[in-house]
C-alpha cells in the first residue's frame, strides 16, 4: 500500500512538473531544457526556508514559489534573446550551473551533502505525516494546477503563447509585446516548478544536488513529449506513465541500480521512437 | 605558476577544440544540435578504456579501434533515428530531443556495463613530467596536445582538399544547391555524423590518458563544446579550434582564483555574457 501511496505522490509531483514546462515548451514553442534546474532552486528554496528560517508551509509555499519564479525571469530574460534551438543550448547550460552551484556554495547549500532532515508539512492543525495524507495533499496542488493551466490555456494569455510559437513576428505585427508575453511564460514555468520543488523536498525529507542533474531536465522533457506538446492530459498522461512504467521493473526483483539504468534507457528508447513514429506525442496536437 | 596555468589551458584547450570540432561539423552540415555529442565522448572513452586495459590491446591500436566502432555505431543510429527525420524534413527540435534520447540511451548502457565505479586508464605510479619553463608536463598530455592538433589539421586539410571534403562543405553552404548541382547529399550527411562522431570519440579516448573517467563526464564534456563553439561562431570550424582554447584558457586562469569545483558554471557565464554582448567572437550571427 505504501507502494502506492508513493507512486502516486510521485505522479502527482511529475504531473506538476510536466504540466508548468509544457507550457513554455509545447505552448510557447520555448525550448526549455533547464527544468530541473527550477525544480532543484524550488526544493532548496523550500529546504532553507523551513529549516533555517521555520517558515510554516501555508507561507512556505508561496514564497518558494514566487522566488523560483522570480529566479526564473532573471535568468531567462538573457535567454530569451535567443530562439528555438540556441534557447534550448542556453537552458541546457543553466541546468548545469544551476548544479554547480548546488553542488560548490557549500555554506549555503550543504554541497554534496545536502539539506537533511525537511519536516513535512503541517497545515493550522493539520499535519501530513502519513503517505496517504502527503498523497492527497500532493493530488489537491496537482488537481489544482490542472484546473489553473486549463483555464491559463484558454486565455488571451494562452492564445498569445500560441501565436508566438506560430509566428512571433506576425504576433509581434498585432501589437502584442513578445518579448514580455515569453518573460511571462517563463515565470510562470518557474513558479509552479518551485511548488513542485517544494512537495517533494517536504516528501523525501532530504535534497541533493544529485537530485537536480540535466537528466532530470531531459526527464521531464520527455514526459512532455511523450505525452503530447500543447496537450493537458497529454502531460498528466505521460508523467504518470513514465514514473509508473519503470516502477513494474521493481516488481520484478531486479537490483537497484540495474533498474535505474534500465529505467534511463527505456526513457531514452522512448524517445526516439516517439519521435519517429508518432511525434505529436500520445495525447498531443502539434505534429511537424 | 602563470606558465603552468597556460600549459594547463594549451592542454585542455586541444580536447575542447576536439569536441568542438564534431559538434560545430555536425551543426554546420547537418543543421542541428547534436545533444548526444556528450554521449559518444563518454563512449569512446569507455570503449578505449576496455580494449586497452581489459583487452590489453597496444593504445594506439585500442584508440583507433575504438574509434572506428563508436563511428560505425553512431552510424548506425543515424540510419535508424536521424535519416528518417531527414526524409521528413523534421524541424531542428526533433533532432534535438531524438539526440537527447540517443544520448540517454548510450549514458545507461555505458552505466550499466560499466557500474559508475570511477576508472583509469593508466596504470601504476605517475609518469614524472618533463619541465618546460618552469611547468609541469607530462608524456601523457603531450600525447593528447600532438595528436589533437595534429587530427584537426588533417581533418581541416581533409575538408579543403578532397572532394567529399569539399561536397560537405558546398552542403553546408546551401543543401538546395547542392542537390542541383548533384551532391549525394545523403551521403554527406552520412560522412560527416561519421567524422563528427569520430571526433567525440578521439576526445573521450584521450582525455582518459590524463584523467579517470567514470560515467557522468558526458554531459559536461557536451557543454564545452557547445560553448566552445559558439565562442567561435557556431558552423565555423577554425572558431571552434580558437573557441575550445579560449574556453580553456579562460577556465584555467579563472580556477585559478577560485575553487575547481566552479569549473562548468564558469562555461556557462562565459556563453551567457557571450550572448549578452557579443553573440560570436568570429564572425557568424548567433540570432536569426
Amino acid at each position: 500500500m505504501d507502494l502506492i501511496y508513493h507512486l502516486l505522490t510521485m505522479s502527482g509531483i511529475y504531473v506538476i512538473l510536466t504540466l508548468s514546462l509544457n507550457l513554455t515548451v509545447g505552448y510557447a514553442g520555448l525550448f526549455n531544457l533547464g527544468q530541473g534546474a527550477f525544480f532543484g532552486i524550488g526544493a532548496y528554496t523550500a529546504a532553507l526556508l523551513s529549516i533555517k528560517l521555520g517558515f510554516p508551509f501555508l507561507i512556505e509555499i508561496p514564497t518558494t514559489a514566487l522566488v523560483t519564479g522570480l529566479l526564473g525571469m532573471i535568468i531567462g530574460v538573457p535567454a530569451l534573446r535567443l530562439s528555438g534551438d540556441y534557447l534550448a543550448l542556453a537552458t541546457f547550460g543553466l541546468g548545469v550551473i544551476v548544479y554547480t552551484i548546488l553542488n560548490n556554495w557549500i555554506s549555503f547549500t550543504g554541497g554534496p551533502m545536502g539539506i537533511p532532515g525537511i519536516p513535512r508539512p503541517t497545515i493550522f492543525t493539520l499535519s501530513f505525516n502519513s503517505s496517504a495524507s502527503y498523497m492527497l495533499l500532493v493530488t489537491v496542488f496537482a488537481l489544482l494546477i490542472i484546473v489553473f493551466m486549463n483555464r491559463l490555456t484558454r486565455s488571451a494569455f494562452g492564445r498569445v503563447l500560441l501565436a508566438i510559437r506560430e509566428d512571433e513576428t506576425a504576433t509581434l505585427a498585432i501589437g502584442k509585446n513578445t518579448s514580455k508575453f515569453k518573460i511571462l511564460a517563463f515565470l510562470v514555468c518557474a513558479f509552479i516548478a518551485g511548488i513542485a520543488g517544494s512537495l517533494y523536498a517536504h516528501y523525501i525529507s532530504f535534497v541533493d544536488p544529485s537530485s537536480f542533474t540535466t537528466a532530470e531536465s531531459f526527464l521531464i522533457f520527455s514526459m512532455v513529449v511523450f505525452g503530447g506538446m500543447e496537450s493537458i492530459p497529454g502531460s498528466i498522461l505521460g508523467a504518470t506513465t513514465l514514473i509508473l512504467f519503470p516502477e513494474s521493473l521493481r516488481l520484478l526483483g531486479i537490483p537497484t541500480f540495474y533498474a535505474a539504468q534500465i529505467r534511463k534507457m527505456l526513457y531514452g528508447l522512448l524517445l526516439v521512437i516517439i519521435i519517429l513514429k508518432r511525434p505529436q506525442g500520445l495525447w498531443g496536437k502539434y505534429p511537424f | 605558476m602563470i606558465i603552468q596555468v597556460l600549459v594547463n589551458g594549451i592542454i585542455s584547450g586541444s580536447i575542447y577544440s576536439l569536441i568542438a570540432f564534431g559538434f560545430t561539423l555536425i551543426y554546420g552540415v547537418m543543421n542541428f544540435f547534436n545533444m548526444a555529442h556528450g554521449a559518444v565522448y563518454l563512449l569512446g572513452a569507455y570503449l578505449g578504456y576496455a580494449l586497452c586495459v581489459k583487452l590489453n590491446i597496444y593504445f594506439p591500436i585500442a584508440a583507433a579501434l575504438a574509434t572506428a566502432i563508436v563511428a560505425t555505431l553512431m552510424l548506425l543510429i543515424d540510419n535508424i533515428a536521424f535519416r528518417p527525420l531527414r526524409t521528413k524534413k523534421a524541424p531542428g527540435w526533433a533532432f534535438i530531443i531524438i539526440s537527447i534520447g540517443i544520448a540517454t540511451l548510450l549514458e545507461a548502457c555505458v552505466t550499466m556495463v560499466f557500474s559508475s565505479d570511477v576508472r583509469s586508464l593508466t596504470k601504476g605510479p605517475i609518469q614524472p613530467g618533463y619541465e618546460f619553463l618552469g611547468a609541469i608536463i607530462t608524456r601523457n598530455q603531450l600525447i593528447i596536445l600532438i595528436a589533437a592538433v595534429s587530427i584537426m589539421v588533417l581533418l581541416t586539410f581533409f575538408l579543403n582538399k578532397t572532394k567529399i571534403g569539399k561536397a560537405m562543405r558546398g552542403t553546408a553552404d546551401n543543401p538546395e544547391m547542392a542537390i542541383v548541382v548533384g551532391i549525394p547529399v545523403d551521403k554527406v550527411y552520412r560522412v560527416t555524423f561519421f567524422f563528427g562522431s569520430a571526433l567525440a570519440a578521439i576526445a573521450g579516448i584521450l582525455v582518459s590518458l590524463d584523467t579517470d573517467i567514470d560515467p557522468n563526464i558526458g554531459n559536461p564534456a557536451l557543454l564545452k563544446g557547445i560553448v566552445a563553439s559558439i565562442l567561435g561562431g557556431i558552423g565555423n570550424i577554425s572558431g571552434a579550434f580558437w573557441g575550445g582554447f579560449l574556453l580553456a584558457m579562460i577556465e584555467n586562469f579563472a580556477v585559478w582564483i577560485i575553487p575547481g569545483g566552479w569549473k562548468d558554471g564558469i562555461s556557462l557565464v562565459v556563453l551567457i555574457l557571450f550572448i549578452m554582448i557579443r553573440p560570436s567572437l568570429f564572425g557568424i550571427e548567433i540570432e536569426k
